[in-house]
């Protein structure tokens, strides 16, 4: 072969790898598309949610309590009897069953919302107010598109005369739709739209919280004392190799773990943060020890060299030269950890937190649930309106792994711009 | 003497210095052996020739300086080579000098008449011989490195000084025998008294030389011959 | 004649099976500036790191013999190596500087030995330092900026500063110039010049010419072997042993 030949051959076969590179790149980043376009579109309409624009009498004769009354009497008063007639005047109904009907139209909370909006003004009684109600998850899934309205009468959730209050409700502007800050403050519920993640965030925080707690300090001392102190001999070799293979093992073996040794023997209380906490530290332990002492290896020697020299003992090399130079790698290890104990579900399942949990806990040893267990629950159940509560837990859930990654890179430039 | 330097051109630069040193040296003795010759023999006709050789032995020592300067600035030598260098600088100057004496010798035969006396000759003779055998001996003992040989030369200057006083006494005896010999005596006064000037450069060589192999001075000062009686 | 102030008697290290210094008997005056030559591997490094017991940081290292300082024994088991070297300062051949800013480098050393306690006091041993080592008119401007943003020949003479800083009575020096220009090698042997007026220093150097221009007594090191030890002078103009003129003037094979 000649040399030009030789070229060529050469040059041909570059642009075929280059090729081939920026097909695979293409191809995974249309799976990222294919998947962010389909949680998207399916989550986004989550954050709104239907209201009906209603006319309430806070009639004196339906109520106990006088205008100016306190935030306690007003908690402690039934707004029933004033929701169901406002409820009822907003459509003209023939018969009992076409009143239920109309009561069906709006959600459980109703009454709440009534009572929420006198505890705002106490000097509504005799007065007419125009509240946005939130509609029934039926009515909030027609009105966002997802039912389709042509099926048969017997094959649907909502009969013909609810669409014809609908389709009223439409005409005359009563309907729109509002952010729906239930999703982010309430609790899990049956009523989907009802429900939010209010109590899966806290749930989630407070286990992430005490992983961080509990497995950072350790996981760091433990690399120090591994990497700096401990002999060189096979009980540290054995260690290391331990901590490499642990890292690898699936979560649900943690979640076992969790349940013989921290439920069935420590009694701790299920289902609660505290325990989910424990579980996910001992996970992460691992994930964190090995970058960090990656961190520390990669610290230069000649570092610990000039600290001892100028007479630092060996404890003070480390803690004040040492570590300082492995923490960036250290956070971002960490962080990553964090991240990945954040979406953790199967460990959590085991513990118990696949419970149907409606307050929002205040404590970490109040029963919760977490965010990735929530896309679970929600994604079992049979409501049309969970759906789309799902991909949107799902959004949130990737926008929180988004952050932390990108606190991971932010810290770990700052770091490295301060020590260069 | 030793095994060789790493760098084969830094041996090779100061075996050149040292060959040319050697050069110079013989090239130094035989002009003194033939300007010693031409006042025996009176020899006008050589004149011309010993002065020119004065001028190839200056070459050689433009030559010795700029090995030097060289091997100064490129090689930094150190020790041995240190001394080597140095001693090349020194003894390149007393040959130098020695070759100027010879010169001028053979320049102070143009006056002289052809029947000086037998006696007279032969004293010259035997200090210009002594001279060159020095000279021979120091050149010899640097070549090989012997100190003990050098160590002769330093101290044989007594004789040198000797022969020096005998020489000076006849050319004084010759000159009172007759006054028209002033003339030409002062000349053969000078020519011995060169033969003295060079011995003593053939004593500093050989104190470099011994210096150079032992890397310490010479103890105490060179031997001296009785003074010349006036 | 300067004093002694370090002597070593009968000193052998081995590395594990490997043996690395044979009976080395030295001794260092005070106030004095000497030089360490050898070969690669010859030992002179291990030597000097025996003398602030920087070889206690190697597992296998084994130091048997005596290292006296001031007529104390220093390979006692029982001596706070950390007050070692506070006394005896080492600057190494790759400058090293914290990474942190050229007042904390210098800083380190006196606060972690309690020798400086209120700001001031800082300052003031921050300030001598730098100016002892010749560095102070340089970054006296910029005193939060990292060490490392410095020069290399600034840098070294930063770890110049810091060994100074604690001050020491000793000064090991493991050829601070072989990583530097001649320009800053020049203002570390004037530097070097000027301190010896204060510390006992001990130089290990490739540079035959620097070991001349610096030092005042010299010891070469062959295999181990301490061959012969004497004056500057006469080491390199007219040595005793063969091996060390062989060494010196190039002709090691």
């Amino acid at each position: 072969m000649t040399k030009e030949e030789r070229l060529k051959k050469r040059h041909s076969a570059e642009k075929r790898f280059r090729f081939y590179g920026l097909m695979s790149i293409f191809i995974a980043l249309l799976f990222v598309l294919i998947l962010v376009q389909n949680i998207f579109s399916k989550g986004s309409s989550a954050f709104k949610k239907t209201v009906i624009k209603t006319e309430v009498f806070f009639d004196q004769e339906l109520l106990e309590i006088q205008n100016g009354a306190s935030e306690e009497e007003i908690l402690n008063t039934d707004f029933y009897d004033v929701m169901i007639e406002s409820l009822i005047n907003s459509f003209s109904a023939q018969n009992l069953d076409e009143e239920n009907e109309i009561i069906r139209l709006f959600s459980p909370d109703a009454e709440l919302e009534i009572k929420h909006a006198f505890l705002q003004d106490n000097t509504l009684i005799g007065k007419k107010v125009n509240i946005d109600l939130t509609a029934s998850d039926d009515i909030d899934q027609l009105h966002k598109g997802n039912y389709p309205r042509d099926l048969p009468e017997d094959r649907r959730r909502i009969s013909n005369f609810q669409l014809n209050v609908y389709d009223y409700f439409v005409d005359n502007k009563k309907i729109s739709k509002n952010f729906n800050n239930y999703y982010f403050t309430k609790g899990d519920s049956r009523d989907p739209e009802l429900a939010g993640i209010g109590g899966a965030i806290i749930g989630s925080i407070y286990s992430i919280l005490i992983c961080l707690v509990l497995a950072f300090p350790v996981a760091v001392l433990a690399s120090i004392y591994l990497e700096e102190f401990a002999p060189k001999n096979k009980i540290t070799d054995f260690i290391e190799i331990n901590i490499n293979n642990l890292a690898a093992v699936p979560s649900i073996v943690y979640g076992l773990l969790a349940l013989q040794i921290l439920l069935a023997t420590i009694h701790l209380p299920r289902s609660t943060p505290l325990v989910a906490g424990i579980t996910l530290a001992l996970m992460t332990l691992p994930r964190i020890i090995i970058p960090c002492r990656a961190s520390l290896k990669a610290v230069p020697p000649s570092i610990r060299e000039g600290a001892l020299a100028v007479g630092a003992s060996k404890f003070q090399s480390v803690f004040h030269h040492v570590v300082p130079l492995a923490m960036p790698g250290t956070l971002s290890g960490t962080i990553i950890g964090l991240a990945q104990a954040l979406g953790e579900t199967a460990p959590l399942i085991l513990i118990g937190m696949v419970a149907f949990v409606v307050d929002i806990p205040s404590s970490p040893i109040d029963p919760s649930s977490s965010l990735p267990v929530q896309v679970y629950l929600w994604s079992e159940s049979a409501e049309r309106g969970f759906v789309e509560k799902t991909s949107a837990t799902i959004m949130m859930l990737l926008t929180f792994l988004i952050m932390m990654n990108f606190l991971a890179v932010y810290l770990r430039q700052k770091f490295e711009k301060r020590w260069n | 003497m030793s095994n060789e330097h790493t760098v084969k051109s830094y041996e090779e630069e100061l075996q050149n210095l040292k060959d040319s040193l050697i050069k110079m040296g013989s090239l130094t003795e035989s002009q003194m052996s033939d300007s010693m010759d031409a006042i025996i023999k009176v020899d006008k006709d050589s004149i011309d020739k010993i002065i020119k050789s004065d001028d190839e032995i200056n070459k050689f020592r433009s030559k010795i300086d700029t090995q030097i300067m060289n091997l100064l600035v490129k090689r930094a030598p150190m020790a041995i080579d240190l001394r080597e260098t140095i001693s090349s600088l020194k003894i390149s100057q007393d040959l130098e000098r020695i070759g100027d004496l010879s010169k001028s010798n053979a320049k102070k035969i143009k006056p002289l008449p052809l029947d000086l006396p037998e006696e007279l000759l032969s004293n010259l003779k035997r200090l210009g011989d002594l001279v060159i055998k020095q000279l021979n001996d120091v050149l010899d003992s640097y070549i090989n490195k012997n100190f003990d040989k050098a160590k002769i030369v330093w101290e044989k200057d007594e004789q040198v000084d000797d022969l020096t006083n005998i020489a000076m006494q006849s050319v004084i005896d010759f000159l009172s025998k007759d006054k028209k010999n002033l003339d030409f005596s002062t000349h053969l006064i000078f020519a011995t008294k060169n033969l003295e000037r060079a011995g003593d450069h053939v004593t500093n060589i050989a104190e470099t030389v011994c210096y150079l192999i032992k890397g310490e001075y010479l103890k105490g000062s060179r031997p001296k011959g009785k003074q010349a009686q006036e | 004649m300067n004093k002694v102030k370090i002597k070593s008697k009968n000193l052998n290290v081995h590395y594990g099976q490997k043996q690395a210094l044979f009976d080395v008997n030295l001794d260092l005056n005070e106030k004095e500036v000497t030089a360490l030559i050898g070969p690669s591997g010859c030992g002179k490094s291990t030597f000097i790191r025996c003398i602030n017991r920087m070889n206690d940081v190697i597992d296998i290292c084994k130091v048997t013999g005596k290292i006296e300082i001031d007529g104390v024994e220093i390979n006692d088991e029982n001596l706070d190596v950390v007050s070692l070297r506070e006394r005896v300062g080492m600057v190494f051949q790759k400058p090293n500087p914290f990474p942190k800013s050229i007042y904390e480098n210098i800083s380190y050393g006196p606060k972690i030995h309690g020798k400086g306690e209120t700001k001031s006091e800082l300052d003031e041993i921050v300030e001598n330092s730098l100016k002892k080592s010749a560095l102070w008119e340089e970054v006296k401007d910029r005193l939060d900026e990292p060490g490392t943003s410095l020069s290399g020949g600034q840098q070294q003479r930063l770890c110049i500063a810091r060994a100074i800083s604690v001050n020491p009575e000793v000064i090991l020096m493991d050829e601070p110039c072989s990583a530097l220009d001649p320009i800053a090698t020049a203002k570390i042997e004037e530097l070097i010049d000027d301190l010896k007026k204060t510390y006992t220093i001990v130089i290990v150097t490739h540079s035959m010419a620097q070991a001349v221009r610096v030092s005042q007594k010299t010891g070469f090191f062959h295999l181990g072997k301490l061959i012969e030890v004497g004056k500057t002078e006469k080491i390199f103009k007219n040595p005793d042993n063969k091996m060390t003129q062989d060494y010196i003037t190039g002709r090691f094979g």
